[in-house]
């Protein structure tokens, strides 16, 4: 009687286009418009050489340590800028028309840099411009040093200017770079993932209701068939949750094997994921149902809401997980699309899985939690009246 | 005047939707207006670091904290090291840096002690290493010349007070209209999206089979009929862009919009919003049921936004994107609106592009009549 029951819950559930549209192809359609919107946004955020003038005069010819500082600048794979030289109008016309993010020309032996806009490229512009200047001050500043140390004795100037100019283009602070090049916008992917299983939890509710006789008609009239309710409910809901982890683990495939993006290593703990996160919204749809004697469509937005604020505070619209992890600390802790989210992202972030582990527990959790009451609840139901 | 109590009758039935989208639009518009980047003043951007200094803050030590606090934003309460890991992984943190113990000793005895660096994969990490490699590199520089500690702390300091001129060319301080130009941009999708629903649903419940066969026989003419749809669809669309207007006052501020730069947006998202209601009469002609207006809604609304720019700035989409994304209205009004906001002064060759934008969607919003009329024919026959 499972089986066959099973079998047209199954049927009815994928003959709904509303429900398959929600859940099966609307996280689709977003996954696509994620990868074609933030495709260019990681490596936006790479830092790449940029265009600058520089005023290419007299002055500018006669500074030979500062022309050769940017001329090593705009070569190799390590270049900071890409070099324009030009005249002083034409650079002033190439920052009017934004082809240029500022110009460099020198006057009375000082660096002047020129910009439109205060940002970070001008920032970098500032900053290494001041860094050459320092340089030239520093080859002075040794040679003045080492003529003072002479004590009086003969001294060659140009040996000792190239002595203090080899020493400063030497100088190579001792600095171990640890970072972990990783990408940002996979976060708004695993909240996606997390936002499909959630949506799990409006096909578990609409199962349900088929199988209560104070919310549905079609409740009623199985509530007098000869079968036991968790027959009919166990098979309703495995109909939901099979539904839901099959969609949810297309979208992860999808999105790791189509659209590229990483989930770290290990797919089996992956799909892991999916599994759980399927099992804890199917369990909150049944508690809602349950608990909440209101039409499909009040549920439906109380799901949404859930969701939606859920893949807020998860990092979905901008990637702010983090500030509101720092201002509310125990919502995405308590919040299934917090703790899928977190799983996800600790499978791709950190080494050991420990935090994953937490997450999962977590959710296995609060689906226990959602089961034992929505089970005590169903329990010997009697009604007076419906 | 039964028909236009009818439509608004199920407009205000639907009133929760309106409340949903404009709570979208006030939420996610404000996130969106983060501060900008032009000023008529240069001022240098300080990344976010974390220093963990186990040296006494002696010498070149004490030196590079001053130096760095002058230069960074140096953030504190970051001892548990998952805690920071996430701030890296989120860009909240740029740069995390470990200075060892003895540092200020080993760099005046002329050794090359190892600082260890963690950073972010964002733009300010990069800024944030070259202003940490700057004063190790100086520091470096000196410490080969055997200078003693205090005489290298003040050498560094001394090359460090070197600065360049800095001059700032633009004349107009553009950004103040980076938070209309977001709003408006993002406006894109609550436009659509409050317009196509209630339009879509009002019409749907007037196609209805046996809705429409009970007017078909009233004394109220086809024709006038829909005249006064199309003509309350407008006042409705109108006032959902009054509405945006308003709150576009209260959270930008009124002495932004209250200039020709906010006319210019307010005539731009006028026009996009008559856009967005032949778009919906055009897809009340295509959707009847009530349940698929909702998901034909999201795919155009949030896909033209997410294309043309409307939650992502087009500077970041990819060329191909873009490309695709001009053969949609949303792609001229969000460009009018960036537009705009470049404008440093008002002239023909400024306001030409604008004017040749808003353009292009009222010829949109033709050839959406058009086509609604199009259809409507094309029904009537079949009929």
């Amino acid at each position: 009687m499972f089986w066959h029951n099973f079998k047209f819950a199954f049927k009815t559930l994928i003959k709904n286009r509303e429900l398959i549209f929600w859940t099966l192809a609307f996280p689709f359609i977003l996954a696509l418009l994620f990868n074609l919107a933030f495709a260019r946004l990681h490596d936006y955020d790479v830092f790449e050489a940029f265009d600058i003038a520089i005023v290419n005069d007299e002055s500018y010819q006669n500074a030979i340590g500062i022309k050769s500082a940017y001329s090593a600048l705009s070569e190799g794979d390590e270049k900071i800028f890409n070099i324009k030289y030009a005249s002083r109008e034409d650079a002033d016309k190439m920052l009017e028309n934004e082809e240029i993010e500022g110009y460099v020309y020198i006057a009375d032996g000082q660096i002047h840099v020129a910009v439109k806009t205060n940002g970070t490229n001008q920032t970098v512009l500032a900053t290494v411009s001041e860094q050459i200047s320092q340089s030239v001050v520093m080859v002075e500043d040794i040679v003045a040093t080492d003529i003072q140390r002479s004590g009086g004795q003969e001294i060659n100037i140009p040996e000792i200017a190239a002595k203090a100019m080899k020493i400063v283009s030497e100088a190579e602070p001792n600095v171990k770079d640890e970072s972990r090049v990783m990408n940002i916008v996979s976060i708004e992917f695993f909240t996606l993932v997390a936002m499909a299983c959630m949506q799990g939890a409006m096909i578990s509710s609409e199962m349900m209701d088929r199988s209560l006789p104070n919310i549905t008609n079609r409740g009623k009239r199985v509530s007098i068939a000869p079968t036991r309710k968790s027959v009919i409910v166990g098979s309703n809901l495995l109909a939901g949750y099979l539904l839901l982890f099959v969609s949810v683990t297309l979208l992860i495939l999808f999105t790791r094997f189509v659209l590229g993006i990483e989930y770290g290593s290990n797919i089996a703990l992956m799909l892991l994921v999916a599994v759980v996160g399927s099992l804890t919204s199917t369990m909150m749809g049944m508690f809602l149902s349950v608990f909440l004697k209101a039409k499909s469509g009040a549920k439906q937005v109380i799901v949404l809401v859930v969701t939606m604020v859920g893949c807020l505070f998860a990092g979905m619209f901008g990637g702010m997980k983090n500030y509101f992890d720092e201002a509310l600390p125990f919502v995405n802790k308590i919040s299934p699309v917090g703790l899928i989210t977190d799983g996800f992202y600790s499978l791709y972030y950190y080494d050991d899985i420990s935090r994953y582990v937490v997450n999962i527990v977590s959710l296995l959790v609060i689906a226990a939690i959602f089961f034992a009451l929505s089970v005590r609840s169903l329990r010997r139901n009697r009604y007076d009246s419906v | 005047m039964i028909v236009s109590k009818a439509f608004w009758k199920i407009a205000i039935k639907n009133i929760g939707t309106i409340i949903l989208y404009t709570i979208i639009l006030l939420l996610f518009g404000s996130i969106n207006m983060n501060t900008s980047t032009t000023t008529t003043q240069y001022e240098a951007k300080k990344p976010s670091i974390v220093v963990f200094n186990h040296d006494e803050r002696k010498g070149v030590t004490d030196g590079f904290m001053t130096y760095l606090e002058k230069n960074t934003d140096i953030k504190t309460d970051y001892a548990d090291d998952d805690r920071l890991k996430d701030a890296l992984f989120y860009e909240d943190v740029a740069l995390a840096l470990d200075i060892p113990e003895n540092y200020h000793q080993d760099i005046a005895l002329g050794r090359n002690p190892e600082i260890r660096m963690r950073a972010s994969a964002g733009y300010s990490a990069e800024l944030a290493k070259v202003v940490v490699k700057r004063y190790l590199t100086i520091a470096q520089a000196y410490a080969a010349t055997n200078l003693s500690e205090a005489d290298l702390a003040a050498m560094i300091d001394k090359t460090l007070e070197k600065n360049v001129t800095i001059d700032i060319k633009s004349s107009v301080d553009t950004s103040k209209y980076s938070k209309p130009t977001r709003y408006f941009s993002f406006a894109n999708y609550s436009i659509l999206a409050c317009v196509i629903t209630i339009i879509c649903l009002i019409m749907s419940a007037f196609n209805r089979v046996e809705i429409r066969k009970r007017n078909l026989i009233s004394r109220t003419e086809l024709k006038q009929m829909d005249r006064v749809l199309l003509k309350n669809c407008c006042i409705y669309a109108f006032g959902v862009w009054l509405l945006y207007i308003i709150l576009g006052f209260v959270t930008i501020g009124s002495d932004v919009l209250w200039s020709a730069y906010g006319l210019l947006y307010t005539i731009n998202s006028l026009v996009f919003t008559i856009c967005a209601t032949t778009i919906a009469y055009v897809l009340s002609k295509l959707v009847h049921s009530q349940s698929a207006i909702s998901g034909v809604m999201n795919v155009v609304a949030l896909g033209s936004s997410f294309l043309c720019g409307g939650f992502v700035p087009a500077e970041y989409l990819p060329d191909s994107v873009l490309a695709f994304a001009h053969i949609l209205p949303s792609y001229y009004y969000i460009d009018a609106n960036n537009k705009i906001m470049a404008i440093e002064s008002f002239d023909w060759n400024t306001l030409w592009p604008i004017i040749l934008n808003i353009a292009i969607v009222i010829c949109f919003s033709f050839a959406f009549v058009a086509l609604a009329a199009y259809i409507s024919r094309k029904k009537q026959k079949i009929a």
